[in-house]
């Protein structure tokens, strides 16, 4: 257990002793406390747990949208704790595709535009921005809605365009925080099927927040438990 | 660069979404600029007006002397013709005349009469620099001892002359009458009769006092002629003890070929024992007038756009309240601090621009308004013609865009930093 170096290079995602504590008034709230995890490359890893056991907070450290108060996160041997702020957004902006339970679309942009928005903070423009937006939406087979704006799209079509905005610039790391809890289940079951063959055809290292054992069962190669922001020892898939 | 005009693509859309917050923000800014570009623009349209005849007449190369005031003990040198001929001689002197100002002249043509002020040019006509659109009709006098004279639109006018150019070539009767004075305390009332074609029209410049329309100018060989011409000077020469027949001139004009002999001439002239006064400096002084009134109007209209600017601040500050979730998800998909700076930035000096734009045009259509009220009433006074009231030199215009722009972005400024600094997990997890 005791390689580090061998594990840095092996591990896609490392984190060692990953914490984090939010301060509320005089009480401190142990959201995350000593995570110790390796992802390889190309893993699709589902995170389980109850409400408030520290997932989202998991996903956004490995994500760099936030920062542990101790440990370390290593995403492709780089370490996220000793970034810069600057060093953090770049990273999201070409590592890292976010997905989330309620899609945050644009409700003023139509689908089209809403996946191109990514690529403008990435810096593409023109007509690559374009295509590559098309080619997003036509991926998560929503080519014929692209005109249409968010409310004009049922919750399935507007988490799968929130899934061309996350996949549009070829991220290696694909973030997802309970991608189906607003969708029912046949949807659901669709979307992650969609999340499961984007994982299969790009090679896309997942980590997907779930609080649906079985259908997380279905598609993801581990599982993961959080109980009081502690990981719980592995059994492998059930 | 390209990252930034993509980025001002999506301050566009965001702008858009508010349409009505934004348009009565905008419109604030409109109001403000259009204020602040309709009070300047009088400012420089007064001041146009004003400065015209100095250009027009090229004054500022003309230096006003006099004799000084003679007293008991000392006899200033007089400013007789003698003193005309030594200033002509200066070097960088074009001409040197006297100054008229003789009022009750009569003229009549026909059987019109009328009352002019009777003014002295010299016959060389190419040393004044009279600008040629003061001329309406005809020219200015020609070397010779031809009588002549150049009158103003409305004296021709009330002399029953349908149209300036009528009026050239008319024969008119000069007639004036006054003191001159003769011997050591003597004035004896005498009166001249001259007959004269005339050769030209002039117009002066819409603000200058009504007055200056009902001039005659005479050549000054013959203006010397006229009862009155020396009365001023004599009077003063006669209260200091003097002789009142050697008095000469009360004002003389000096003429310098270029502005750049004005010190050293200005200097030579108070050395021969005269004061003198260049028109330019007291063009100066105009100036700094007019430009501390523009200051004042600058800091009004400055005020009219502070208080635009809160109207900014506050609608910036709302779309990012409204946005908040919008740029918790920009920042996860990759949007740096830097670019939502930029985008709100952009977004208030967007409507900076707009304001500004806008706020010229109003600015425009308010002074038409004003003008036309002004000449409708200006009109209803006798003065005729456009007054002319309101300057807008492409300057102004840029000046007013850029301000506007500036003030606009500097009042994003806080809610930009807003939301540059919103964490994007909290805004994420808000519902
Ligand atoms: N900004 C914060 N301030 C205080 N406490 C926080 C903050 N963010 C998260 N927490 C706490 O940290 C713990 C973990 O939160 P987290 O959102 O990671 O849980 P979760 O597993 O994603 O829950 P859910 O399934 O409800 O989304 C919770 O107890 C939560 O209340
Ligand atoms: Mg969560």
């Amino acid at each position: 257990m005791n390689l580090p170096a061998l594990q840095t290079t092996s591990s896609f995602i490392e984190t060692r002793g990953l914490s984090r504590q939010y301060r509320v008034g005089p009480a401190e709230i142990q959201a995350l406390a000593d995570v110790n995890l390796h992802v390889q490359q190309g893993q699709f890893v589902a995170v389980l747990g109850v409400s408030g056991s520290g997932k989202s907070t998991l996903l956004h450290l490995l994500g760099g949208l936030d920062t542990p108060n101790a440990g370390s996160v290593w995403v492709d041997n780089r370490d996220l704790a000793t970034m810069s702020r600057h060093q953090r957004t770049i990273y999201r902006r070409t590592m890292v595709g976010f997905i989330f339970q309620s899609y945050y679309l644009v409700a003023s942009l139509t689908a089209a535009e809403n996946v191109a928005l990514a690529l403008t903070f990435q810096g593409v423009h023109g007509a690559e921005r374009t295509r590559l937006a098309a080619e997003s939406i036509d991926r998560v087979g929503l080519g014929r809605r692209a005109s249409h704006r968010p409310n004009e799209l049922s919750g399935g079509e507007q988490q799968r365009v929130a899934i061309a905005r996350a996949i549009v610039h070829r991220p290696r790391l694909l973030l997802a925080d309970e991608p189906t809890g607003n969708l029912d289940r046949t949807t659901a079951s669709e979307v992650i099927g969609l999340i499961d063959e984007i994982h299969r055809e790009l090679g896309t290292t997942v980590v997907m927040v779930s609080h649906d054992e079985e259908m997380a069962t279905r598609v993801a190669d581990r599982l993961l438990r959080l109980r009081d922001g502690r990981l719980e020892p592995e059994g492998g898939v059930a | 660069m390209i990252r930034a005009l993509k980025i001002a693509g999506l301050a566009i859309n965001g702008l858009r979404r508010s349409p009505l917050r934004v348009t009565l923000t905008t419109l604030g800014v409109t109001f403000a600029t259009g204020a602040l570009v309709t009070m300047i623009a009088l400012a420089l349209g007064v001041q146009r007006q004003v400065e015209t005849p100095f250009r027009a007449l090229s004054l500022l190369n003309n230096i006003q002397v006099k004799p000084k005031e003679p007293s008991s003990t000392t006899k200033p040198p007089p400013l007789n013709d003698e003193a005309l001929a030594r200033l002509e001689k200066l070097p960088g002197v074009a001409v040197a005349y006297p100054d008229a100002h003789v009022k009750g002249i009569r003229i009549r043509y026909r059987n019109k009469e009328s009352t002019a002020i009777g003014l002295a040019l010299p016959r060389e006509a190419s040393l004044l620099g009279v600008a040629d659109e003061l001329l309406v009709a005809g020219r200015l006098f020609e070397e010779g001892d031809q009588p002549e004279a150049i009158l103003g639109v409305q004296l021709a006018d009330s002399l029953g002359f349908s149209t300036p150019q009528d009026a050239i070539g008319a024969k008119i009767t000069v007639e004036a009458a006054g003191l001159m004075p003769e011997g050591s305390s003597e004035f004896s009332f005498r009166r001249k009769l001259l007959t004269v074609t005339i050769v030209g029209i002039y117009r002066a410049p819409p603000l200058m006092p009504g007055s200056a329309q009902q001039g005659i100018f005479l050549p000054v060989e013959l203006m010397k002629e006229i009862p009155g011409m020396y009365l001023e000077a004599a009077i003063n020469q006669l209260k200091a003890g003097g002789n009142p027949t050697a008095a000469g001139y009360a004002s003389v004009t000096v003429r310098v070929r270029d502005p750049a002999y004005l010190d050293e001439v200005e200097k030579e002239i108070r050395a021969m024992g005269y004061h003198t006064q260049a028109i330019l400096s007291k063009l100066q002084d105009m100036r700094r007038f007019f430009l501390a009134i523009q200051l004042l109007l600058t800091v009004v209209g400055s005020i009219a756009l502070a208080i635009a600017a809160l109207g900014i601040v506050n609608t910036l500050l709302m779309a990012v309240l409204e946005r908040y979730q919008e740029i918790g998800l920009c920042k996860a998909i990759g949007a740096s601090d830097g670019d939502l700076f930029v985008l709100f930035l952009t977004e208030a000096g967007i409507i900076g621009f707009l304001g500004g734009l806008t706020g010229i045009a109003l600015g425009w259509l308010m002074s038409c308004g004003m003008e036309a009220v002004a000449s409708f009433y200006a009109h209803r006074q006798g003065i005729a013609g456009r007054l002319d009231l309101f300057a807008f030199p492409i300057w102004l215009m840029a000046v007013s865009i850029a301000f506007s722009v500036i003030v606009s972005v500097v009042a994003g400024i806080y809610p930009a930093l807003r939301a540059a600094r919103v964490d994007p997990i909290r805004a994420l997890r808000s519902h």
